[in-house]
């Protein structure tokens, strides 16, 4: 085969031929979309999975349950009982990870803020979170901002509003989680299926760049293959 | 304007401390109920609020928790619920601040964590296993006895169907416990290395990190350990192989660093050459890898300061490293680091590399303002820095031309003087008077001016300390400072260091002092034209030196140097008569003619050889004195040696006695 005809693959029908004869096989399709729902923590979903695939996960997922009934915690602004069950899993994690100790503190006070708890929310600040500032003044901007929102008669409204909002939360049970799995000596704390996505628009960014025509993923979701052009 | 007001109030004060206290107080009283559930609801409260907070454990610290904490974790009657919580807490307070693990360790935590260790409970083990790995890690708790007892135990948690935390626990634990060579003996006698190694070939990059520190801490300098590691087997492949997989740079840096740092410590204990590809080809190059400015401070200091030990003694692996991806220029931004760590690893680095080879220490000193640094480094605050920096300066003072202008330039010997008189430690005196002794060789021009600064009187000092590496230094400095020196210097020497010192020196257990001290004595009275100033000012005092020295049980190569001594005054006009005049040194000289060990014999002989010399006044009769003695006859039975060097000698005094011999 010349240098030529390996590029020939110019039209959206040759090249889905080529991905068909290159057939990755159930199995390895099946495992990584259990590996998504474990590292994510779908439960249940990987039970289905298990019994309509057959795919045995990786972990067992019982060991799921701690995962879930933190991020249920957390994501319900029960943040207390959250680092409560966090102690019991793995007492030495927000010993050793005092940032992750320090947002987990820091989403308390907001719970309480959101709560309207003002005279809580002073107390807790005083007698718990000034200490992170102390030892870290890198975490001070981000105290400033969450104290600021006793400033305001609408924290909803204020400029540090972002901290009401539940993807902050999201964001606080994400880290917590990824901080679990890394603890429990699991080498990828995220989806292996979310870095070959990446991987892929990283592939077609770099053929954009130098003009190559290539049959193109255009919507990642629904596998969408535009023709060349 | 508002925001700052709350800000305001967010200021720790004793007030809000106050308050603290008062809301955890009445939890903690339920610690000391009797009832159980009371007591664990307890305990998990305390274990809840002192988790991730150093303020928290200061607070429940200071209300007296530790000694109930520790009653409960011991007793055996204690429900094992409450117990395992009590081990978890204890281990939170170990991550708080130096003085918790200090009072947890002085409390003989550390003892009875070991102990527990005997007992079922998995969980308890865990939550043991996990408190004695913070508390060893951040505590040089000095005085916990191990015995084999205790390294069995735990290695039979480091088993390879034992979980992933315990394994890792372990081989961290003996990583900490492992101090002297005592404990790299005994780890090694119960077979750590072979049941540690295979945990190499795990998946988890924990476990392993853990690994290859326990495995280098047990192989540094201790030849050994070291030689049973290398026949070692993880997975079919000897030790050194899997290690030196583990430094390729698909590997995590931990990794890769910990596993350059054990085939180092392999290789400085003996078992592993300098040539092999193992060492010159991957650890080498991994560490010159790591030192890189794109890695991180910490990793880098940890790099450099490795490479400084790998480097330390192999000229070649110096010479390797010196050429290799601009590690030089590499190393002076390390020097440019905020860290204490990074600049004295870089300085370390440094001393290794220009130890042995002159163009390296060219090209170091090249760099620049690399001496603006040591010079600065001389005089850091931080002890360690200045340590480092003496050291850098000691392996670059070997280089003669450097004395003569770079150190002269940048008077390198004044922040030296300024270090040595400000009551510096041990470890600091030796490499300061390490890199004195450079500094004071005859035509080091440092050396008048410190003279002029009482170095002298220094080292004096430094020849009665109590350890014997100081000592040398300081005599062999002297002895430095002596030779070709003027006469006024060497009466200086003499009259400072004092006759009893002189004889302590000579009567010194270390023998490198004791040869180093009749170098000195040497240099004092040569050359000839010293010889009879010195003898007349201080005669009687050097004679009884040397006696001591032959009658002493010293080694021939001791005896000999005292011998030269003799030589030496035998040259001197007047000077000879301190030996002439004394029957007992004649017999001595005379009887080490017949001496079994050679080397004795061509001293004594020389010594005859300068006493008898022809034409010079008072010959004859010296001449019938020795040979009323029976001089003559020996030279004559000595004639038949097969010694070369000796029979040349014999010949030469024999000529000496020819006219004397013809009458």
């Amino acid at each position: 085969m010349s240098f030529s005809e390996k590029h020939d693959i110019t039209t959206k029908e040759d090249w889905v031929k080529l991905l068909e004869d290159n057939d990755l096989g159930r199995t390895n399709m099946n495992k990584l979309i259990m590996n998504y729902l474990v590292t994510e923590g779908f439960k249940e979903a990987a039970e289905k999975f298990q019994q309509e695939s057959g795919v045995i996960p990786s972990v067992d997922l019982h060991s799921l349950d701690d995962r879930i009934s933190i991020r249920d915690a957390i994501m319900t602004g029960r943040i207390q009982e959250a680092t409560a069950l966090i102690n019991q899993l793995h007492p030495e994690l927000l010993d050793n990870d005092r940032h992750l100790y320090f947002h987990l503190q820091q989403l308390h006070l907001i719970e309480l803020i959101r709560n309207n708890r003002i005279e809580e929310a002073l107390a807790f600040a005083q007698s718990h979170l000034s200490e992170a500032g102390e030892e870290d003044p890198s975490v001070l901007a981000e105290l400033e901002r969450t104290v600021a929102l006793l400033a305001f008669e609408e924290p909803l409204t204020c400029p540090f509003g972002d901290l009401l909002a539940p993807s902050h939360r999201q964001k606080v049970a994400s880290e917590v989680n990824a901080a679990i799995l890394k603890m429990e000596h699991q080498e990828a704390t995220a989806p292996k299926i979310s870095t070959l996505l990446k991987l892929i628009l990283w592939a077609q960014d770099k053929l954009n760049k130098k003009n190559i025509k290539y049959p193109k993923l255009t919507d990642l979701a629904a596998a969408t293959i535009e023709e060349p052009k | 304007m508002q925001k700052l007001r709350y800000l305001e109030l967010l200021k720790i004060n004793n007030e809000s401390q106050k308050l603290n206290v008062e809301s955890t107080r009445s939890y903690i009283d339920d610690l000391y109920s009797q009832d159980p559930s009371k007591c664990l609801s307890s305990i998990i409260c305390i274990k809840n609020s002192v988790i991730g907070s150093n303020r928290q454990k200061e607070s429940v610290i200071a209300q007296g928790i530790v000694p109930r904490l520790i009653y409960l974790l011991r007793d055996q009657k204690t429900k094992v619920t409450v117990r395992i919580e009590t081990a978890v807490t204890l281990g939170s307070l170990a991550k708080g601040t130096d003085d918790h693990v200090e009072l947890l360790v002085n409390s003989g935590t550390i003892q009875i964590l070991l102990d527990l260790l005997e007992e079922d409970d998995p969980r308890l083990i865990d939550a043991c296993l996990c408190c004695l790995r913070t508390l060893l890690h951040h505590s040089s708790a000095a005085d916990v006895r191990y015995n084999i007892k205790h390294f069995q135990k735990l290695l039979t948690f480091a088993g390879p169907s034992e979980s992933l935390q315990r394994q890792s626990c372990v081989a961290s634990i003996l990583n900490s416990v492992c101090r002297s060579p005592a404990e790299q003996n005994l780890l090694c006698s119960v077979g750590a290395h072979s049941i540690l190694a295979p945990l190499l070939a795990t998946q988890n990059h924990s476990v392993r990190i853990s690994v290859v520190e326990c495995l280098a801490t047990m192989s540094f300098n201790n030849t050994g350990v070291a030689g049973e590691i290398i026949n070692t087997f993880c997975k079919d492949t000897k030790l050194p192989n899997y290690l030196e997989t583990l430094t390729s740079r698909d590997q995590p840096v931990d990794m890769q660093l910990g596993a350059a740092k054990c085939l180092t410590n392999l290789h400085r204990a003996g078992a592993i050459p300098a040539y092999d590809p193992i060492v010159t080809y991957r650890t080498l190059p991994c560490l010159v890898r790591l030192c890189q400015v794109e890695h991180s401070e910490v990793h880098r200091a940890a790099a450099a300061n490795t490479l400084a030990n790998l480097t330390e003694v192999d000229s070649n692996l110096q010479q390797i490293a010196a050429i290799s991806n601009q590690l030089v220029s590499a190393l002076v931004n390390l020097l440019n680091c905020p860290s204490v760590a990074a600049r004295g690893a870089a300085f370390r680095a440094f001393a290794s590399l220009g130890a042995n080879d002159e163009d390296i220490r060219k090209r170091i000193i090249d760099t620049k303002c690399l001496m603006d640094r040591v010079v600065s480094g001389l005089g850091d605050e931080n002890k360690e820095i200045r340590l480092a920096a003496v050291r850098c300066l000691h392996s670059l003072s070997r280089s003669v031309q450097q004395l003569r202008t770079t150190f002269q330039d940048h008077s390198v010997w004044h922040p030296l003087m300024a270090l040595l008189t400000d009551n510096p430690s041990t470890e600091l005196l030796t490499a300061a008077s390490s890199a004195l002794c450079n500094l004071l060789l005859e035509f080091s021009p440092a050396k008048e001016p410190m003279i002029q600064q009482g170095v002298v009187q220094l080292l004096a000092t430094i020849t009665s300390q109590p350890d014997p590496s100081l000592r040398l230094n300081g005599v062999w400095a002297l002895m430095n400072l002596a030779f070709q020196a003027e006469q006024r210097l060497k009466s200086q020497i003499l009259t400072t260091l004092g006759t009893d010192q002189i004889f302590r020196l000579l009567a010194d257990p270390d023998t490198k002092v004791l040869m180093k001290t009749l170098g000195l004595l040497r240099n004092l009275v040569s050359p000839r034209t010293h010889t009879d100033t010195m003898m007349a000012l201080h005669g009687p005092q050097v004679m009884q030196g040397v006696v001591l020295v032959l009658e002493g049980p010293h080694s021939p190569e001791v005896k000999e140097q005292a011998l030269c001594i003799l030589g030496n005054i035998a040259d001197g006009e007047r000077a000879r008569d301190h030996i002439m005049s004394n029957e007992d040194v004649l017999k001595k000289l005379i009887d080490y003619m017949t001496h079994p060990a050679p080397c004795l014999q061509e001293s004594a002989v020389f010594c005859i050889n300068n006493l008898a010399r022809r034409g010079e006044p008072g010959a004859v009769e010296r001449q019938t004195r020795l040979k009323d003695l029976g001089v003559v006859n020996i030279l004559h039975q000595l004639l038949s040696t097969t010694d070369t060097i000796l029979f040349n000698r014999v010949k030469a005094a024999l000529t000496q006695f020819a006219d004397c011999c013809s009458s």
